[in-house]
């Protein structure tokens, strides 16, 4: 092993050593290669054939200038109107830009085939045609670039502007794009011709490297000028947490690219060219999505103290931003294995068939991680939709007063659980699959293991299902007073998946299965009617006691601290004569768990109103009067139980 | 630029289109022969070359190129539409470039008595003797025509005419420069190999360029001659445009428009430079030159701090059937605080507008937005 790497890296010593020693040479002997150019270029176009390539190249511009300029006679106005059009929010300055987009591609498209039909038309002098080709190739790229950098940047016009970037930068970062473009495609498309058709390989060398050295310093300076300290001015420093400088990552990025350029091989430096453009995306891309939907983020902030008022975004504004940035994500690395593969000249419908192990797997993995992405997105909708329900119901209190929205308290991350553990075994059988690992035997051993776990797990699974029905059914919510059997009573305080935690009002925690909860009595559903009996003296006029007490009712149901919890007020009537005493049997109606502290008050006030007109409660003795004829002793008192 | 001035610029254009129409044409028939297109010479060309058709040219050129000159002297900033700004650079550059070729053609042959140019022998010296000239020959072609079909285009393309010639004519322009230097190639080709196989025209063409090389030195001093003086021309443009300027650069004014837009820039500029200047989007078929009535506007307030109306504004306003209260944003210049407009059309008004003004007396600004 240890000898494999020594080898490899002497391996790469040695390769390093030969390319700057070529580019030594290059350098060295291009000058002397650039004036034997220029002399045998001139020669050649000081003549005849000079003249022609000339005659032919103006008809060429002519044909494509005038072929595009015809195709903006047509596009001119529809683009004003776009120009002119007000966005009224970021989406739709999205779509002005898609279409912004068309009609410039559209031109350069018109362009470049009249360019190319033109320039397959002529008998070109030896020579001429590649460079042309070439020429034709880079105003291709700069345009595109332009295109890219008008559409994205909109210079000149920001309420066109597709990317969050600093309107004083704008004009600075154009230029940058332009001139790394225009730098590449000369490193790319010029040193090819001059080695091939004018047999001056040092040049070529020599070009290629001024091209890509001068385009990594112009990157480096933009890396420091936009993504440094000046970048930002306006972000207070002392208010942020200290971060390794971007600007010194995206530095450090290109450098390591240009020296793996210099030393290493020009595929290497373009597939860590390529990560490094993927990374820096990815790490902008949650700021770059989140842009477009800038306005609903910061205007609906999710409140929970407006219950009343229907808020108009129903649904999570952050949904959708997270769905397409999961997916972007996605597509920038799928794209970025894309442009791996052309860097290696691979061709892919040949690896699409190839049978080669490594080659699969990798197809196999993009495979799984489109399944990924998939699920993630599934997820996400799941994920914040519940989420923002329960942000908006608000934060969880058990002792609060149930409201209608303790049921989807209850529910919801029941919800949530379930359906990640549903997504995740789902991937994880589907990635399986894809991986071509077969699932079946798995999936009927999972069948056999899952009879036996069932028979063994009958209770379990009858507690499971009990309580999605409990659920289901509203039997109770958190924070309701419910009572099972005799012993079993308290209020609910979770809900799990198996069991119900009940807390009795003498503090210990019950924790109940579904399974044997059996009936449930429910005390906090709607109302509750409390009744009391008042014991009175035999000789109480019952119709004044009932007036009284009506009086009483009334009195409370004005109360300011009793009176909104009663629904019918207090009443009386005469329920039972016994010997000696009048029982009066009272009742209200209150909101359940009211009852109490509005019987207590009732108690209050009936004793206040009674002892002011001197009527005592029925005492427990009863008074034996005996009759004596007259003058025989004093009274005497027997009492009685 | 007032009315009559425009129309002589314009009529001075068109003679001298229509003289490269003819020598273009005439170009374009080498891709026959190089005998058919001496035999067409006399037709297509000839009538140029007497007297008359020379005075002419001659003063056609002289006028034009003042009056471009002139136009470019009294502009007020440098907004203007791609188009125009190309057609403008290519009129600048048009002199130096084909002032060889008159001098070789028509002034050589005024200095010497033996000289006669022939396509022969201008081809022979473009192809073979002094292949430099044919660089110069072929730029000058190409700006030439450019500039000319841009003005072409954009004068004819407002007219209701242009429904009907527009098929015609657009194809012409793209046509004539394109079968030129075709010709120009086949009629080379030819000229090469004739130059080659037969000695007898060789020596002939060698002899009739000869009086070229006496006369030279005094073509390079016309030539430098010129170039100096109009050299100066355009610098003392250049100086009086950068003049104006830099005195108005102080004298700040503001326009607010409709939509709350609002403009601010040198005094002296027009309403529709201060719109481009401040990407206000504004409808300018013609791009400022008061032909198409597009730009359109009507003043709100301030209307005294306007320049009167000229003559071409009051033209072309009463052809678009213009409110007594509109003004054309391209004639209107700022010269006060407090002027407010409303924009007539809406800013993706195309030619059409220009042709059949009436369909846009209303406009519907829904497209638009707010804007």
């Amino acid at each position: 092993m240890s000898e494999g790497l020594s080898s490899l890296t002497m391996e790469a010593m040695e390769g390093a050593k030969n390319r700057l020693a070529s580019l030594g040479a290059d350098l060295a002997q291009a000058p002397e290669e650039f004036r034997a150019l220029a002399s045998s270029v001139s020669g050649e176009l000081m003549s005849g054939s000079g003249v022609r390539a000339a005659t032919y190249l103006w008809i060429l511009l002519l044909l494509g200038c005038g072929v595009e300029w015809l195709y903006w006679t047509y596009a001119w106005a529809p683009m004003r109107s776009i120009e002119s059009m007000v966005a009224a929010n970021p989406r739709q300055v999205f779509r002005l830009g898609a279409r912004r987009f068309l009609l410039l591609g559209a031109g350069l498209l018109a362009f470049t085939l009249a360019v190319i039909a033109a320039l397959a038309a002529f008998a070109w002098p030896k020579g001429v045609q590649e460079a042309v080709v070439a020429s034709t190739l880079f105003i291709l790229v700069l345009r595109l670039a332009w295109i890219g950098v008008s559409v994205l940047l909109a210079p000149g016009c920001g309420r066109l502007r597709l990317v969050p970037a600093d309107p004083r930068n704008v004009r600075w970062l154009v230029l940058t794009v332009l001139s790394v473009a225009g730098l590449g495609a000369i490193g790319l498309f010029v040193p090819a011709v001059l080695d091939k058709v004018d047999g001056a390989p040092h040049a070529a060398g020599a070009l290629r490297f001024a091209a890509v050295a001068l385009a990594c310093l112009i990157l480096v300076f933009a890396a420091f000028r936009f993504l440094g300290e000046a970048g930002a001015p306006h972000a207070a420093p002392a208010r942020r947490l200290p971060k390794f400088p971007r600007a010194i990552v995206v530095a450090v990025m290109v450098v390591a690219v240009f020296v793996l350029w210099l030393l290493a091989s020009g595929t290497a430096s373009a597939i860590a060219a390529v990560f490094a453009v993927v990374i820096v995306i990815q790490m902008k891309m949650r700021e770059l999505v989140f842009f477009f939907w800038r306005d609903l983020i910061d205007g609906a902030v999710p409140d929970a103290t407006d219950e009343g008022v229907e808020p108009a975004v129903r649904a999570d504004p952050t949904l959708l931003p997270s769905i397409v940035l999961s997916t972007a994500r996605f597509v920038v690395v799928l794209l970025g294995l894309g442009a791996c593969a052309v860097a290696l000249h691979a061709p892919m419908s040949e690896l699409a068939a190839s049978q080669n192990f490594v080659v699969r797997l990798g197809f196999q993995l993009l495979g799984v991680a489109a399944l990924a992405l998939f699920a993630n997105v599934v997820w996400i909708l799941v994920r914040t939709t519940i989420d923002y329900r329960l942000r908006r119901i608000g934060p969880h209190d058990p002792h609060a007063p149930a409201n209608a929205n303790a049921r989807l308290l209850t529910l919801l991350p029941l919800l949530r659980t379930t359906a990640a553990v549903l997504l995740g075994v789902l991937l994880v059988l589907s990635s399986l699959w894809a991986l071509g690992i077969e699932i079946t035997p798995l999936l009927a051993g999972a069948g056999v293991i899952g009879l036996a776990v069932g028979f063994g797990a009958q209770a379990l699974v009858r507690d499971v299902i009990a309580g999605i029905f409990f659920l289901a059914e509203d039997v109770f919510r958190v924070g309701e007073y419910v009572e099972s059997g005799t012993t079993t009573k308290g209020t609910v305080e979770r809900i799990t998946l198996r069991t119900v935690a009940l807390r009795h009002h003498n503090g210990p925690l019950h924790f109940v299965p579904y399974g044997s909860l059996g009936t449930v009595r429910n005390n906090s559903r709607d109302w509750v009617i409390e009744k009391f009996n008042i014991p009175l003296p035999i000789d109480v006029d019952s119709e004044k006691i009932r007036k009284l007490i009506k009086r009483i009712g009334q009195e409370m149901l004005q109360d300011p601290e009793v009176g909104p919890m009663l629904r019918e007020p207090l009443k009386s009537k005469l329920a039972r004569i016994d010997p000696g005493v009048k029982i009066f049997r009272c009742k209200f109606q209150t909101a359940p768990g009211n009852q109490f502290d509005v019987r207590a008050q009732a108690f209050k006030r009936i004793e206040t109103e009674l002892r002011a007109l001197g009527i005592p409660f029925a005492g427990g003795s009863q008074t034996v009067i005996i009759e004596r004829p007259p003058g025989i002793g004093p009274p005497g008192a027997a009492q009685a139980g | 630029m007032n009315l009559p001035l425009r129309n002589i610029r314009l009529v001075s254009g068109l003679i001298l289109l229509a003289f490269v129409v003819g020598h273009l044409v005439n170009l374009s028939i080498g891709l026959h022969s190089l005998a058919a297109m001496e035999v067409w010479r006399a037709a297509l060309v000839g009538p140029w070359q007497g007297t008359i058709g020379r005075v002419l040219l001659g003063t056609a050129a002289l006028v034009h190129a003042a009056l471009g000159l002139y136009a470019m002297a009294a502009r007020r900033s440098l907004s203007m539409s791609k188009t125009d700004l190309v057609q403008l650079l290519l009129g600048v550059l048009t002199p130096p470039l084909l002032l060889n070729h008159v001098l070789m053609t028509s002034v050589a042959s005024e200095l010497t008595s033996e000289y006669e140019p022939s396509y022969g022998l201008l081809l022979a010296v473009y192809w073979s003797i002094a292949p430099g000239y044919a660089f110069q020959q072929l730029f000058a072609v190409v700006f030439v025509w450019v500039h000319a079909a841009l003005g072409l285009h954009s004068w004819l393309v407002l007219k209701p005419l242009w429904r009907r010639i527009g098929g015609v004519v657009l194809p012409i322009l793209f046509a004539v420069p394109i079968a030129a230097l075709l010709g120009f190639a086949e009629s080379g080709k030819e000229v090469i190999a004739k130059l080659a196989a037969d000695p007898e025209w060789r020596a002939m063409i060698e002899a009739s360029a000869a009086p070229i090389g006496e006369v030279r030195g005094r073509l390079d001093a016309i030539w430098s001659g010129t170039m100096a003086i109009y050299g100066g021309f355009v610098l003392l443009v250049a100086v009086f445009f950068a003049g104006r300027c830099l005195r108005d650069r102080l004298s700040r004014v503001t326009v607010a428009y409709d939509g709350g837009l609002v403009a601010q820039g040198r005094r002296g500029l027009s309403v529709l430079e201060l719109s481009r200047m401040n990407e206000v989007p504004h409808a300018d078929v013609c791009s400022g030159r008061g032909r198409c009535g597009t730009c359109r506007v009507r003043v709100d307030s301030g209307a005294a701090q306007l320049s009167p109306r000229s003559e071409i504004e009051t033209r072309t306003l009463a052809r678009v059937h213009g409110a007594e209260s509109e003004r054309l944003a391209c004639q209107a210049l700022v010269m006060g605080p407090g002027v407010a407009v409303t924009r007539v059309l809406p800013p993706f008004a195309d030619a059409e507008a220009a042709r059949q003004p009436q369909d846009w007396d209303e406009p519907a600004r829904s497209p638009e937005g707010a804007a």
